[in-house]
């Protein structure tokens, strides 16, 4: 009894955002017509591209016990270098989003350097290069909306067969990901890092350097995601990326990345993270909801997901009963 | 004989007092933009200065301009302000970044005694003296007549999908109400979907994406801006429904605003109708509230404000509407 409660509360806390995305699937799925057609689903993979890349990058930083709040501005300011290079000095477009790319390096060197080499706070470090890098993209665009050039527009919806581009940009790029993860000493290290950097260091892991190059990487995926989102909407506008970096950190959780480090995984984590807000977003307009339900909905989900991680790593307590039947030997 | 000079100067300067003609009364208006985020603002600068000129001419008023731009942050734009009150202009006009945070700047206009004029966006914490913007609920409801007219005329059962603008935002509240009074009861058009988009292009794309999906018998659309056209056509073009006026896949549109891809849409025959929002009416309106207030006249204006109504614009006559903003200049 006492060890089947046991696996009860390990299995919920372990699998409970899993069954929660099933039980969310199967009540669309009945509740609506067309939210099973296979169309939707793609539709549903396609909206979530530019989230799920910039979500990996945040899940690796934050598996080291860091927070990166700058990537959706890392990814503004990269994506509005390239397209100012092509909009006004007629660049080629394959050399401006190569000098996006370049940028989201840069971006992440920098965060990677404040962090690393001069010792200060990552929340800080990327509230501030957050608030920096978008008010010099702004000040770039003059914070306008820029079109793109019209042969640039139409990749946004290039596709092969019925699968669209950036969804298999998205399937590369969480395998590459997930394969350093779990398949690298590099990942492990991370993973090391984020369950104690002390003694990660102690054993004479570069930590340093690890975290370095893991700030670039995820500023390199942020300046990715940011050109998947400029593509899918065709201009380049003062909103892009905005709030990213809160749905990618709301993503990492919900996906079972711990936020406390050392935990946590892109495959299936980030994607079945990034799925449960796409099927609440997507459900909720299927089932012509109320607009004001959807934040409702999401932040709930997110409390939610919180509220477990903080049980799993012992911040908080269970209630009293659950509490009582853990301590007890089985 | 010094008496008698004195006297011959002193009635001179009388008689060229009385004969000249009398010199144009200086008035310095300070001008704060949020941000020159589009060539709408551009262009509400240019009809700003233009109507200064003209109408302060005719009242004897030398109308002159400093204008400074906060980059879409309502902090700079609040310092920007206070540089205007310590320049001590006569009258501070300022599109608000933030309808909340604008409230600050009018108290300390108020409280240095110079009036203020919020244009375009209201204030919601405090009353300015004048507010001078679009007739957003007029906008809305123009074009739903409009829209209506139309399905009736081609017999049309119209099923539409609705992007709704930021909930926060009265404009967007106007529209979609004037939207739903009118369109709700015309027997002719149904709203079968209500998707929110807070103003953020990504979704309107993802919106529309879902939309379409989940609402495959839609065949009309209202957008509550047009700002961002191309996040509205790449997923249309996306699901095989980006067709003319005619065509059987075509989706009837009806807009607000009528930003210049829009304004090219309708010529290209894709939109159906729209109100525009009209910069030259709202230069001209909020010269002649700012000369009624530098003449220390009463305004006239009503509960709302003093609202300058769009025009509605349709494929038969966007190339004929005069002084249309969003057109390339002929």
């Amino acid at each position: 009894m006492k060890l089947s409660s046991i696996s009860l509360r390990a299995v919920l806390l372990d699998w409970g955002f899993v069954l929660v995305l099933c039980a969310i699937f199967v009540f669309f799925s009945l509740a609506t017509s067309h939210f099973l057609e296979f169309g939707n689903m793609i539709a549903m993979l396609h909206t979530m591209a530019s989230v799920v890349i910039i979500s990996c990058g945040m899940a690796m930083v934050v598996m080291t016990g860091n927070l990166d709040i700058s990537l959706g501005s890392i990814a503004f300011l990269s994506s509005s270098i390239g397209v100012l290079l092509m909009t006004r000095l007629g660049w080629n477009p394959v050399a401006a989003f190569s000098v996006t790319l370049l940028c989201g390096i840069v971006f992440g060197m920098l965060n990677g350097f404040i962090v690393v080499v001069l010792g200060i706070n990552p929340l800080i470090t990327t509230l501030g290069t957050m608030i920096t890098l978008r008010g010099i993209g702004l000040e770039l665009t003059q914070a306008s909306v820029i079109p793109l050039p019209e042969g640039v527009r139409v990749l946004g919806n290039l596709a092969i067969g019925p699968i669209f581009v950036d969804i298999l940009v998205m399937a590369a790029i969480l395998v590459a990901v997930h394969v350093l993860h779990r398949r690298t000493s590099f990942g492990r290290q991370i993973n090391a890092i984020g369950n104690g950097a002390e003694v990660a260091a102690r054993i004479g892991l570069p930590v340093g350097r690890l975290v370095f190059l893991d700030f670039v990487l995820a500023g390199f995926l942020a300046s990715i995601g940011g050109i998947v989102a400029l593509l899918q909407v065709g201009s380049l506008s003062a909103y892009l990326g905005a709030g990213l970096e809160f749905t990618a950190v709301a993503v990492v959780v919900v996906g079972g990345v711990s936020l406390f480090g050392g935990r946590g995984s892109i495959i299936p984590g980030v994607l079945l993270g990034a799925l449960t807000f796409q099927l609440i977003v997507n459900g909720l307009t299927q089932m012509s909801a109320n607009p004001y339900v959807y934040k409702l909905i999401t932040g709930l989900v997110i409390f939610l997901a919180m509220y477990v991680d903080a049980l799993k790593v012992g911040r908080i307590h269970a209630p009293p009963a659950a509490e009582a039947v853990e301590d007890e030997p089985a | 004989m010094r008496k008698s000079i004195i006297g011959l100067l002193t009635a001179a300067v009388a008689v060229a007092c009385v004969t000249a003609p009398a010199a144009a009364k200086d008035f310095t208006i300070g001008l704060s933009w949020n941000a020159y985020d589009s060539i709408l603002v551009h262009k509400w600068e240019d009809y700003l200065k233009a109507q200064g000129s003209e109408q302060g001419k005719a009242a004897g008023i030398d109308i002159k301009w400093v204008i400074n731009v906060a980059n879409a942050d309502p902090t700079r734009q609040a310092a920007n302000i206070e540089d205007l009150i310590n320049q001590g202009v006569d009258l501070i006009m300022a599109r608000a970044d933030d309808g909340a945070a604008i409230g600050s700047s009018i108290k300390a206009a108020e409280a240095a005694g110079i009036p203020f004029i919020t244009f375009d966006r209201a204030s919601s914490t405090q009353k300015p003296t004048a507010h001078v913007g679009g007739d957003s609920y007029d906008q809305g409801k123009t074009t739903a007549e409009a829209m209506v007219a139309l399905m009736k005329e081609k017999g049309v059962h119209a099923k539409c999908i609705e992007l709704e603008g930021s909930l926060t935002d009265e404009n967007a509240v106007f529209r979609h109400n004037a939207w739903h009074e009118v369109t709700d009861k015309s027997g002719v058009i149904e709203t079968v979907a209500e998707v929110p988009t807070e103003w953020n292009p990504e979704l309107f794309r993802s919106g529309t994406a879902n939309a379409l999906r989940a609402h495959p018998e839609a065949n009309c659309m209202f957008l509550a801006s047009d700002f961002c056209w191309s996040a509205v056509q790449s997923p249309l073009e996306a699901a095989g429904r980006y067709a003319k006026t005619g065509d059987p896949k075509h989706i009837w549109i009806a807009t607000q605003d009528v930003f210049p891809d829009a304004a090219k849409a309708m010529q290209d025959g894709y939109i159906d109708v729209g109100t525009t929002y009209d910069a030259f009416y709202h230069a001209k309106e909020a010269i002649r509230v700012a000369i009624l207030i530098a003449q220390k006249k009463p305004l006239d204006c009503g509960p709302h404000g003093c609202l300058a109504k769009g025009r509605l614009a349709t494929q038969a006559n966007i190339n004929t509407l005069e002084n249309l903003w969003s057109l390339p200049t002929k």
